[in-house]
C-alpha cells in the first residue's frame, strides 16, 4: 500500500481553480434563461397560526406577473424525510419558514411586490418552542402528520433511537466516578456565501423538468422533487451550477424547489429563485439545537465504564435528514474511546421552531462537545492528567467497538500524542494563571466515519471514463464537487495510474442525464467512495488498453507503467492514444470506454444499530490554547494543533484548506455563533447578528496528518471533511475551563457568559 | 440619470434609473457575473469592485456615483498576455479557493491593497494582510490560505 | 427601491436642493453605507435623494490643519481618517476608532458626516470626536451657518439638532495643548473585525511634561441614547499624575464614566454585561 506515487501526496492546484479566480464559474446565481421569470415566495408573519383566507387577486392583478400559487392550486405530495411537511401551507402554519404562496413575474422587483400585495388573514396561536414543553400531555399537537402518537407513544415525537451495549449494571458497580450531565447546544447555520437558489424549466412538450440546483445529493434529490411532484424521475434532469458552499445545508430538498418547478409549469416559463441574506438566514437548515443528559463513570485506574445518554433534540415544526443525527451520535457515545458498556437514548420532538437539517459533522460536534466536557471532569475527579486518561482508553488497531465497527487501521493514540507533543500540552496545562489574559490549553478527540456511511440501501458511486482518440480522458463521475475539491483529487487519481497531463482531463459531474448514480456529498465520502469508484474503472480501462497494447507490440505482459502520455512494458512503448485509436479503428471497432459501480465494503446496520457501517473510520485530536481576557470576557484562540488520522493524504494543500475551514467553522460554533430565536422568530438574520470568523479571528491551525494506510480507502486514504470541527468546541471549551477554572455546559461561550461566570466565581471565593 | 466611466478599461455612457445599485449595474445591465452578490449588506465582502482605485462594496454604493470615475471588476484584471493577474495566480498557487463565491471579491481587495502598497513602497506584515481583508467573509476555507496567497503578492 | 435623486456637486446647489424641497420627503446621501440600508428597508417611492457623493467644495471634502482647529468636512471618508499622518499623531482616539469601523471597503466609503447624522449611540468615530470635544458647523439653506458641540447635536437614538433645511458641514477638533498624549479607543464587540460596538470608551488625555493631566475628554459608546461625555470622568482626571494613578483612582474614575451609561438588553448584549465592560475597560485603559 506504501508505494511511490508520482502525483498523489503532492499539492496539487485546483483542477477548476482558474474559472473560480477569474469570476468565470457560473453559480446558480449567474444563471439567466431566455423568457425566465423570477419567483418570490410569501411566508408565514407568524410561526403558529391558523390560516383563514389568503386572498392573491392584488398580486395576480399586477402588472408583470404571470402566476401565483397557493395550496389550493397545486397537486403535491408532502415532502421531507417523514414526508410530514406540505410544499405550501393550508389550514395552518407551524414555524417562521412556512409558505404559503408564490409567484412568478418579470423582475425580482415585481414578484417581491406581488408578494406582499397578497393578503393573509391569521387566527394567531400559541406556540411551542421548548421540547420540553412540547412533550407534555397538554401541548397541542404541533404536526398533524406527524405519526408520534402511533409510533412513540407521544404526538410531539418525531423520531426516536435507542441503542445499548454491554452489561450496564457490572460497569456501574466497577465505577469509581461517575459524572452526570447536562449540556445545551445551540441553533447554528451553514451560512454558505452563496444563498440558496435554484432555476426550473418545464417543458410542457415533453413533460420534462429540468432544475439547476445546487443540492449536494443530485440523485436523492432528483426522487425527492418526483415525489413532490408526483412525477417519474427520469423526467426531472438535474443540473447542479458552480455551488457556493454546501457543508450538508443542501442535503436536504426544501419547499422552495417544488415550488420553483410549480411556477415554471404553470407559466410555462423557466423560473429562477434567488434567495437574499436575510432569507437565507432564515430558511436554511440549522444544526440541530439539543439537550445532552451524558453520565459517564470510570473506575479508579481510569477506564472508562459505561455511558449513559439521554437527548432531546428540537426538531422544530418538519422532519429532516437531521433527524438522522443520532447515527453518527451512536457512534461517538458507544466507540470513541474503549467502552464496556453504552446505552443511548434519543428523541426528536417537535416544536414550532425552524427545522433542523444536517451540517458538517452531523451530530457529532454536539455529542463530542458532551463528551470531552465528562472525560475532563472524569479527570479532575480522580486527580489524573486529562491527557492520561484520553492515552489510556483511546481506541486501537484491530478494535471492534460494542457497536461492531472494526477499527482495522487506528490512528487515534498517535494522533493525540502528536497534539500532546506539538501544543507542548504538559508543560501548558501546569502553568499558573495570573493577571488580565489567562491561558489555557484544552483537549479534544473525535471519531467520525471515513469509509462513507450506509444509511441509504446504497452508498455507491458510479464511474464511466472515455479516453478519446486523441489520448485525452474524460472521467465522467456520480460524485458532485461542492468547492471541497473532489473533481481535483480524481483527476491527481487519474494522472497517477494513466499517466495523463492534466491538461488531458476533463471532469464531468454536474448532469444527472449524463452521470452515474452516486449517493451524493455527505458523511466526508467522497474522495474514498469516488475515488475507489475511478480506480475500479481505471482497472478496467487499464485491462482493455493493455490487452490492445499488447497485440500492437506483439508481446506478452500484464505490468504495463503508465507514464506521460506511454504505455510501457517489456521495454517496448506505446503512445495511450494510439492504442485508444487502435481500439476504435482497428478491429473489432469498439470505444475505449468503460463504466464501473463501486459499493463500500460496509453493511447496513441491524435493528440494534449494530455493524460495520463504515469502509473505514477516522480519528482526530485537537489541542487548542485560548487567551482568556478579564477584562472583556473576550476569547482569543491562540493556536489549534489538529492531528488526524487520514489514511493517506492525497492532495495536502486541498486536505489542509479542509482543516482550516473545518476548524473555522468549529471556533466560530465554539464562540460567536448563534441563530437567537425569540418565539419562534429570528432576530439575527444577517453576517451582522450571525457572526462567523473574520480573518482577524482566524488562529493558526497547525496540520499533522496521520497515515495509517486503510486498506479500503484510495491508496489507504480515508475521508476527512468533517472531522476537523467535529472536537474544536470540546477542546475550547476545555481550554477555557482550564484558563479560567469555570465550566460552560452551553455554547457559544460568548464574552458576556465569562464576565458572569468570573464575577460569580468572585462572589462564591468571597463568601467562602 | 446619465453617467459617463470607465468600467475595466472601457469608457461607457449609459442612462441609469437614480436608485439604480452598482453591483446590479455591473451584474444585471453590463452582465459581469464574477462580482458576487453574498449578502447585499455590506458585510461579506463578495461584491468588492475597485472604483479610482479603492476597494468599496458595489452593494452599498450609488450606480450614478461612478460618474466620471474608473471602476475595475473581476473581468478586467484577466490580461492578454497573462490569462490570469498576479493576485489570482498566488490564490490559485496557495489553495485559498474552495468554492469560490468570496474569490472575486477577495481577489479584488487584495488587488486594490496591492497597488497601493505598490505605490508606496510598503510590504505589509501577516496582521496587516489580515486587517485588510477583515471585510471579506469566507466559509470555506478558514481564511489561512487567502492570506497566505495575499502575503505572496506582496513579496516580490 | 426607488426614489428620485437630485445630483450635487457645488455648495450652492447642495443649498438650493435642500431649499427646493423642504415640503417634501427627501434624504441626504453620502457614503451610503448606512443610508442604502435603511432605503431598502422602507418604501422609497416619492422620495428624494439628495447626493452629495460627488460634491466637489473643498470645505465638504477635506481635512484642513488650521491654528487651532483640526476641520473635517463632512465628507471625509473613515479611511481619509485612518490614512491622515497628522490626525494619528494628534488625535490617536480618532485614528483607531476610524480603523475599528466594519471593513477596508466600508471605511472607503463611509464618512464622518455619516457616522454623525446616523446619530447612533455606538458610531465610533462619533464617539471619538465626542472625546476629543469636536464642535459641529451646520449650514442652512439659506447659507447661514451655525456651531454647535457635538456632543448636544446628537440628541438620541437616529436623532440629530439638524433642522429640516440644515446640513451638517464640518465638524472642527481643536487641537492639543498638552505635551503628551494619552489617547486611544477601546472597542468592545465579539469579533475582532466587522463589529458594531457593543460598548466602546474614547479617551483623549493631554498631559503636561510631568505627566500630569491638564485637559481630559472621555466618551462612551452604546450604553445610553446618545453618545454621552464622562464631564466627570473628566473632571476626576484634570491634575492627576498617570503614572502615579493608585488603584482606587482607577476604580473612582471608572464608577464616574458608569454614571453616564443607561444601557439597554438587545441581542448583542445585556445592560448587566454593558456596565460590567464599560466598567472594566475604563479600569484597564490605565494598566
Amino acid at each position: 500500500m506504501k508505494k511511490n506515487l508520482k502525483i498523489i501526496g503532492k499539492s496539487h492546484k485546483k483542477l477548476d481553480g482558474k474559472e473560480r479566480v477569474s469570476g468565470k464559474a457560473v453559480y446558480g446565481h449567474d444563471i439567466e434563461l431566455p423568457n425566465m421569470l423570477h419567483g418570490a415566495i410569501l411566508r408565514t408573519k407568524y410561526p403558529c397560526a391558523n390560516l383563514i383566507s389568503i386572498d392573491t387577486s392584488r398580486a395576480e392583478a399586477l402588472g408583470g406577473v404571470e402566476c401565483v400559487i397557493t395550496a389550493k392550486d397545486i397537486e403535491v405530495s408532502n415532502i421531507s424525510f417523514k414526508r410530514d411537511h406540505p410544499v405550501l401551507k393550508n389550514g395552518t402554519v407551524n414555524c417562521n419558514r412556512d409558505e404559503i404562496a408564490a409567484v412568478a413575474a418579470v423582475t425580482k422587483e415585481i414578484a417581491n411586490k406581488a408578494i406582499r400585495l397578497i393578503d393573509v388573514k391569521y387566527e394567531v396561536k400559541e406556540g411551542v418552542y421548548d421540547p420540553i414543553e412540547a412533550l407534555k400531555e397538554d401541548a397541542p399537537r404541533i404536526n398533524e402528520f406527524g405519526k408520534g402518537e402511533e409510533k412513540f407513544g407521544n404526538k410531539n415525537i418525531a423520531e426516536t433511537f435507542h441503542y445499548d451495549h454491554g452489561d450496564m449494571e457490572e460497569q456501574k458497580a466497577k465505577s469509581h466516578v461517575i459524572v452526570k450531565k447536562t449540556y445545551e447546544l445551540p441553533r447554528v447555520t451553514h451560512a454558505c456565501m452563496a444563498t440558496s437558489n435554484i432555476t426550473a424549466e418545464y417543458s410542457e412538450f415533453d413533460g420534462r423538468l429540468t432544475l439547476w440546483s445546487s443540492t449536494q445529493v443530485p440523485f436523492l434529490y432528483q426522487r425527492d422533487i418526483a415525489h413532490a411532484l408526483k412525477m417519474d424521475p427520469s423526467k426531472i434532469r438535474i443540473i447542479q451550477p458552480i455551488i457556493g458552499g454546501g457543508f450538508g445545508s443542501k442535503l436536504d430538498m426544501h419547499p422552495f424547489e417544488p415550488i420553483c418547478a410549480l411556477l415554471s409549469m404553470k407559466s410555462k416559463k423557466p423560473v429562477q429563485i434567488l434567495f437574499s441574506r436575510e432569507e437565507e438566514f432564515v430558511l436554511s437548515p440549522t444544526r440541530q439545537p439539543m439537550i445532552i443528559t451524558l453520565t459517564t463513570g470510570a473506575d479508579e485506574k481510569g477506564k472508562f465504564t459505561f455511558r449513559e445518554v439521554d437527548i432531546i433534540k428540537d426538531n422544530g415544526a418538519y422532519t429532516s435528514w437531521g433527524a438522522t443525527t443520532p447515527f453518527v451520535m451512536m457512534q461517538t457515545f458507544s466507540s470513541l474511546y474503549q467502552i464496556p458498556a453504552c446505552s443511548f437514548d434519543s428523541k426528536a420532538v417537535y416544536t414550532n421552531n425552524p427545522f433542523a437539517g444536517s451540517f458538517r459533522g452531523y451530530g457529532n460536534p454536539q455529542a463530542t462537545f458532551a463528551l470531552e466536557t465528562n472525560i475532563d471532569l472524569m479527570a479532575e475527579e480522580l486527580g489524573m492528567s486529562k491527557a492520561e486518561i484520553r492515552l489510556k482508553n483511546a481506541n486501537f488497531k484491530g478494535e471492534v467497538t460494542g457497536q461492531g465497527l472494526h477499527f482495522k487501521t487506528c490512528g487515534a493514540i498517535p494522533a493525540l500524542e502528536k497534539v500532546l507533543e506539538k501544543s507542548n500540552y504538559d508543560q501548558r496545562a501546569t502553568e499558573r494563571k495570573e493577571g488580565r489574559y489567562l491561558r489555557g490549553v484544552g483537549l479534544g478527540s473525535m471519531l467520525h466515519v471515513g469509509g462513507g456511511a450506509k444509511i441509504y440501501r446504497s452508498d455507491g458511486c458510479g464511474t464511466t471514463l472515455k479516453l478519446d482518440d486523441y489520448g485525452y480522458l474524460t472521467i465522467i463521475t456520480g460524485s458532485n464537487e461542492i468547492g471541497q475539491g473532489s473533481e481535483t483529487v480524481l483527476a491527481m487519481i487519474a494522472m497517477e495510474e494513466l499517466g495523463i497531463d492534466e491538461d488531458k482531463i476533463k471532469v464531468i459531474n454536474t448532469d444527472t442525464d449524463v452521470k452515474p448514480w452516486d449517493v451524493g456529498v455527505h458523511a466526508s465520502r467522497t474522495s474514498f467512495v469516488a475515488g475507489n469508484s475511478l480506480l475500479g474503472a481505471i482497472k478496467l480501462i487499464k485491462e482493455k488498453l493493455s490487452k490492445k497494447a499488447s497485440e500492437l507490440l506483439e508481446i506478452e505482459s500484464d505490468s504495463w507503467t503508465y507514464d506521460n502520455g506511454v504505455m510501457l512494458a517489456n521495454e517496448q512503448e506505446i503512445k495511450i492514444d494510439k492504442v485508444a485509436r487502435e481500439i476504435h479503428f482497428g478491429s473489432p471497432h469498439e470505444l475505449c470506454s468503460v463504466t464501473y459501480f463501486y459499493e463500500p465494503p460496509s453493511s447496513f446496520q441491524d435493528k440494534e444499530f449494530k455493524g460495520d457501517v463504515s469502509g473505514n473510520y477516522a480519528f482526530a485530536s485537537q489541542a487548542i490554547e485560548v487567551e482568556v481576557d478579564t477584562v472583556t470576557g473576550n476569547i482569543a484562540v491562540l493556536g489549534v494543533h489538529v492531528s488526524q488520522d487520514v489514511g493517506r493524504v492525497l492532495n495536502p494543500v486541498g486536505l489542509q484548506g479542509q482543516m482550516e475551514g473545518g476548524v473555522a467553522t468549529g471556533v466560530g460554533y465554539a464562540l460567536t455563533e448563534e441563530m437567537i430565536y425569540e418565539e419562534g422568530i429570528l432576530k439575527n438574520p444577517s453576517f451582522h447578528g450571525y457572526k462567523i470568523l473574520t480573518t482577524t479571528d482566524m488562529p493558526p491551525v497547525h496540520f499533522y496528518p496521520i497515515e495509517t494506510y486503510d486498506e479500503a480507502g484510495p491508496y489507504g486514504s480515508k475521508g476527512a471533511g468533517e472531522a476537523p470541527l467535529i472536537p474544536t468546541a470540546a477542546a475550547i471549551a476545555n481550554a477555557v475551563s482550564d484558563a479560567i477554572g469555570v465550566r460552560f455546559n452551553s455554547l457559544p461561550i460568548t464574552p458576556e457568559k465569562i464576565l458572569r461566570a468570573l464575577s460569580e466565581k468572585k462572589e462564591k471565593e468571597l463568601v467562602s | 440619470m446619465k453617467i459617463v466611466f470607465k468600467i475595466n478599461g472601457k469608457q461607457v455612457s449609459m442612462e441609469v434609473k437614480p436608485s439604480l445599485l452598482l453591483i446590479d449595474l455591473i451584474r444585471d445591465v453590463l452582465k459581469l457575473k464574477g462580482t458576487k452578490p453574498g449578502c447585499l449588506e455590506g458585510e461579506c465582502g463578495a461584491c468588492s469592485v475597485i472604483v479610482d482605485g479603492e476597494a468599496i462594496n458595489s452593494c452599498m454604493y450609488l450606480a450614478i456615483n461612478v460618474n466620471g470615475k474608473e471602476v475595475s471588476t473581476i473581468e478586467g484584471l484577466t490580461g492578454t498576455e497573462n490569462p490570469l493577474h498576479k493576485v489570482q495566480d498566488k490564490m490559485l498557487e496557495h489553495g485559498a479557493v474552495q468554492c469560490g463565491f468570496c474569490t472575486s471579491g477577495i481577489v479584488m481587495t487584495t488587488k486594490a491593497y496591492s497597488d497601493k502598497c505598490l505605490e508606496e513602497g510598503i510590504t505589509p506584515t501577516r496582521e496587516e494582510v489580515k486587517k485588510s481583508l477583515e471585510g471579506n467573509l469566507c466559509r470555506c476555507t478558514g481564511y489561512a490560505k487567502i492570506i497566505d496567497a495575499a502575503e505572496a503578492v506582496y513579496k516580490k | 427601491m426607488d426614489f428620485d435623486v437630485i445630483n450635487t456637486t457645488t455648495k450652492d446647489e447642495l443649498l438650493t436642493a435642500i431649499e427646493d424641497h423642504q415640503d417634501t420627503n427627501f434624504r441626504i446621501g453620502a457614503g451610503y453605507t448606512d443610508l442604502i440600508m435603511n432605503l431598502r428597508f422602507q418604501p422609497t417611492e416619492g422620495m428624494t435623494l439628495i447626493n452629495i457623493a460627488q460634491m466637489k467644495d473643498p470645505s465638504f471634502i477635506s481635512i484642513e490643519e488650521q491654528q487651532d482647529h483640526i476641520v473635517l468636512g463632512t465628507l471625509v471618508t473613515a479611511s481619509n481618517i485612518v490614512n491622515s499622518p497628522l490626525i494619528k499623531l494628534e488625535f490617536p482616539v480618532l485614528h483607531e476608532a476610524a480603523l475599528s469601523v466594519a471593513s477596508t471597503q466600508i471605511r472607503n466609503s463611509a464618512t464622518v458626516g455619516g457616522n454623525i447624522c446616523n446619530a447612533s449611540p455606538s458610531a465610533d468615530m462619533a464617539g471619538a470626536l465626542v472625546a476629543l470635544k469636536a464642535v459641529c458647523c451646520v449650514l442652512n439653506s439659506k447659507g447661514e451657518e451655525r456651531i454647535e458641540p457635538l456632543a448636544s447635536f446628537i440628541v438620541g437614538v437616529g436623532k440629530t439638532s439638524l433642522d429640516k433645511n440644515e446640513v451638517l458641514k464640518s465638524i472642527s477638533i481643536p487641537r492639543n495643548s498638552g505635551d503628551q498624549l494619552k489617547s486611544g479607543f477601546e472597542k468592545v464587540g465579539t469579533r475582532n473585525s466587522m463589529e458594531i460596538s457593543i460598548v466602546s470608551l474614547a479617551y483623549h488625555f493631554q498631559l503636561d511634561e510631568s505627566g500630569k493631566v491638564v485637559d481630559a475628554g472621555v466618551s462612551c459608546g452604546a450604553v445610553a441614547p446618545t453618545i454621552p461625555f464622562a464631564e466627570s470622568a473628566c473632571d476626576f482626571m484634570v491634575g492627576k499624575d498617570l503614572d502615579g494613578l493608585s488603584e482606587t483612582d482607577k476604580e473612582e474614575f471608572a464608577e464616574n464614566v458608569l454614571k453616564y451609561a443607561t444601557p439597554i438588553s438587545d441581542i448583542r448584549a445585556s445592560e448587566w454585561y454593558r456596565k460590567e465592560v464599560l466598567f472594566n475597560i475604563s479600569q484597564a485603559i490605565f494598566d
